[in-house]
């Protein structure tokens, strides 16, 4: 964006401090009257060097570092990490540890798509919504909870395997939970389907299409919402996810109604992929037997080499580049995060619409700043 | 018409004359009541009513940032406390730094706190927040936030839960209601 | 498109320019490619072999052998194949031609890359720094003989 304005034309900052929660960000938006004429993000407000901190950890100290990249992702970036190590060392996890893996990574979306749908509501002046999506959030958090001992950061995952079992009762509890949940989700749904207010403010608003996201390099709910079924669950499966029946949730219209219903789908496709994960879970050991690797596993010296693994994080593709150099810690490890490229999809998007969309457009895209700076 | 141009330059005549000038009257402002406040009873009764109504700024900084969210919602209901959200540093008494301060982020952060009207009050959510947290050693984190602002409750944790931040703003309004808080000047 | 077939054209296309062709599973390439030639050889695999979704794109710094190995990851939304294409530069002067014609989002890696490692962009839009205040412009901390780190200024340790 050009510092110089023109006749008749401001610059607005918004941000670092904004009400697009959660994660500072700065929106420098040129406003001709109330049309935005052009803007630029600023990021790197809570950029904390995670890269060069995770050079000097040992690569069990890595899993506590990694999961504060996405607070709200913790899991699935803990599950990238780990799955580069695996790959790297040759680890075979057990099939129960797999199916416990993907029961708390599909909690983890099914939590992270409450919140940002709920803090989406709240953007376009539905309160309500956002204590209702809490309310059920709660619910969730407190199953997840039961399991790793944590609500926010879980350091769950371990080389080879989970770090604890479920709990006794685990699967009526879900049971229990689900209940609740399906009927709140058919609630929010019809909230949203039927207030016109919402759907004057979120219908034709922020139109994404196929052809600039794929080029922009979005992935997740964006993109899915622009009718690109592009999943890596499905395109390149992970864990034991060949094995699970679910589909790609994708609509068709890509503007932001269309992102929050793919949030609302993926949330019913989640529960449907945990049902079948606890009535499939087989018994068995959590860790590989026979080898060292455990609870505390001992101090790794990981093959030399390089790997690039991927998975499907709440908000997308969700990647590790990391090269080891034979010793106990990485030599280099590059954060590939969702959210990276969908920032930049707001400069385009933006030109042209009134000051009141940018929160809506902006808020839609359920930005995590904290992985965008790491 | 004429009246009440008349009136206007008798006040200025009166203004240009000071206080100091006219018998019987004492020279005082704001600051001067709010000094003799404090030495009397009222000052009790002006904590009582400031404690009860602690408006946080939600400021999303890290990982903490995410509880906070959730404290604010229905679930932890802290609204019965009088503590209630506020987007805006200008509607809010509280700051919560709630994550790794950066070198960046120090400047912005300086100026929502100018920002704030006072009486006003930090409180420190967070152990990167207090001591670094894992990110102490950081080439891009600024350490020893406590050095700058005012603070009054540090909750540690990663990230405390929702209740430890509920019991922090009790403990707030303990300090408040013992005039032992930082954010006035006793 | 299988991998092999995407190792096959891309050798045959650049027989010079790209080396070290590799592969390493059915959905993980390499490749080494001359500095000079990046540009055309991205278009080549974005217009021909669908290869339309840079996945990220950083550097490794080699003080040993002084070396910066620029890395572009690179996948598509069609097959499942990614390809790790690797550029090296020499450590005391690294410069490489931006990929941002080819790949828009190229942006904020390059960006990043050049104030993290000071590796510099021809013929990139906008090069200025994206996640470091300015102050901090030429002390590439992450590369390996970065001084500043680890920071030892915190008091409140337990």
């Amino acid at each position: 964006m050009e510092e110089t304005v023109g006749p008749s034309e401001m610059i607005v900052h918004l941000g670092p401090q904004h009400p697009m929660m959660p994660g500072p960000f700065r929106l420098n938006a040129k406003l001709r009257g109330e049309t935005v004429v052009d803007s630029e993000v600023e990021i790197g407000w809570i950029h904390k060097g995670i890269e060069k901190i995770l050079e000097n950890k040992t690569y069990l100290q890595g899993i506590t570092i990694v999961d504060r990249i996405c607070y709200l992702e913790a899991l699935t970036n803990e599950e990238a990490y780990v799955g580069c190590v695996e790959k790297l060392a040759g680890i075979e996890v057990p099939e129960r540890a797999q199916y416990i893996r993907v029961i708390m990574e599909e909690f983890s979306r099914i939590q992270s798509h409450l919140l940002g749908m709920g803090e989406y509501a709240s953007f376009v002046g539905f309160v309500s919504m956002f204590m209702y999506t809490i309310r059920d959030r709660e619910d969730v958090l407190t199953l997840m909870d039961s399991v790793t001992g944590a609500r926010v950061t879980h350091s769950f995952l371990r080389f080879g395997g989970v770090k604890d079992d479920l709990p006794e009762g685990f699967k009526d509890n879900v049971k229990y939970v689900f209940g609740n949940l399906r009927k709140a989700i058919d609630q929010y749904e019809e909230l949203y389907s039927t207030d016109s207010i919402y759907k004057s403010r979120t219908v034709g608003v922020g139109v994404l299409t196929a052809d600039v996201a794929k080029d922009i390099g979005v992935s997740g709910p964006p993109l899915r919402a622009t009718g690109v079924a592009f999943d890596i669950r499905k395109d390149e499966p992970y864990l034991v996810y060949a094995d699970l029946d679910f589909k790609v949730c994708t609509q068709k219209a890509g503007d932001v109604y269309a992102r929050i219903q793919v949030r609302l789908d993926e949330m019913r496709e989640s529960m449907y992929i945990i049902e079948q994960c606890l009535d499939q879970i087989p018994s068995g050991p959590l860790f590989p037997e026979g080898t060292p690797y455990g609870k505390r596993s001992p101090v790794m010296r990981i093959p030399a080499g390089e790997v690039f693994h991927r998975v499907e994080a709440p908000r997308g593709e969700m990647g590790f580049y990391m090269v080891s150099d034979g010793s106990d810690k990485p030599y280099r490890v590059k954060v590939r995060g969702p959210v990276y490229p969908t920032l930049q999809t707001l400069p385009p998007l933006l030109k042209g619409v009134s000051v009141a969309d940018i929160v809506a457009i902006a808020g839609s895209m359920d930005t995590c700043t904290s992985e965008v700076d790491r | 018409m004429d009246e009440i141009e008349q009136t206007n330059v008798e006040q200025t005549t009166v203004q240009n004359v000071g206080y100091d000038d006219v018998p019987g009257m004492v020279l005082t402002d704001t600051n001067t009541i709010s000094d003799i406040i404090k030495k009397t009873k009222i000052q009790d009764v002006l904590n009582w009513g400031r404690k009860n109504s602690l408006w946080f700024m939600v400021n999303a900084m890290g990982c903490c940032g995410v509880e906070l969210l959730s404290t604010g919602m229905a679930h932890y209901d802290t609204d019965r406390f009088g503590i209630i959200p506020r987007n805006s540093p200008r509607h809010a008494d509280v700051m919560i730094i709630s994550g790794y301060v950066t070198k960046k982020y120090l400047p912005a952060l300086k100026r929502i706190w100018d920002q704030m009207p006072a009486p006003k009050w930090v409180i420190c959510y967070g152990d990167c927040a207090i001591s670094g947290g894992p990110f102490y050693e950081s080439y891009s984190t600024f350490q020893n936030v406590d050095e700058i602002f005012p603070v009054d409750v540090f909750i540690p944790g990663c990230p405390p839960r929702c209740e430890a931040l509920i019991q922090g703003f009790v403990e707030l309004q303990k300090k408040i209601e013992a005039k032992k808080d930082r954010g006035t000047d006793y | 498109m299988n991998a092999k077939s995407i190792i096959a054209s891309l050798t045959s296309k650049f027989p010079e320019e790209v080396y070290d062709a590799d592969i390493e599973s059915d959905i993980r390439t390499v490749a080494k490619v001359k500095p000079d030639n990046v540009v055309d050889v991205c278009r080549y695999l974005k217009e021909d072999l669908s290869f339309g979704h840079l996945c990220c794109e950083s550097a490794v710094d080699y003080p040993g052998r002084n070396e910066i190995e620029v890395v572009y990851i690179i996948g598509s939304y069609e097959h499942p194949v990614i390809l790790t294409m690797k550029a090296i530069l020499p450590r005391e002067n690294p410069v490489i031609e931006s990929v941002v014609p080819v790949y828009w989002n190229a942006n904020w890696y390059e960006r990043e890359t050049y104030e993290l490692f000071g590796v510099k962009y021809l013929n990139h839009p906008d090069l200025k720094p994206l996640v470091l205040p300015i102050e901090m412009l030429g002390e590439w901390p992450l590369r390996k003989d970065y001084q500043g780190f680890p920071n030892k200024t915190a008091k409140n340790l337990v």
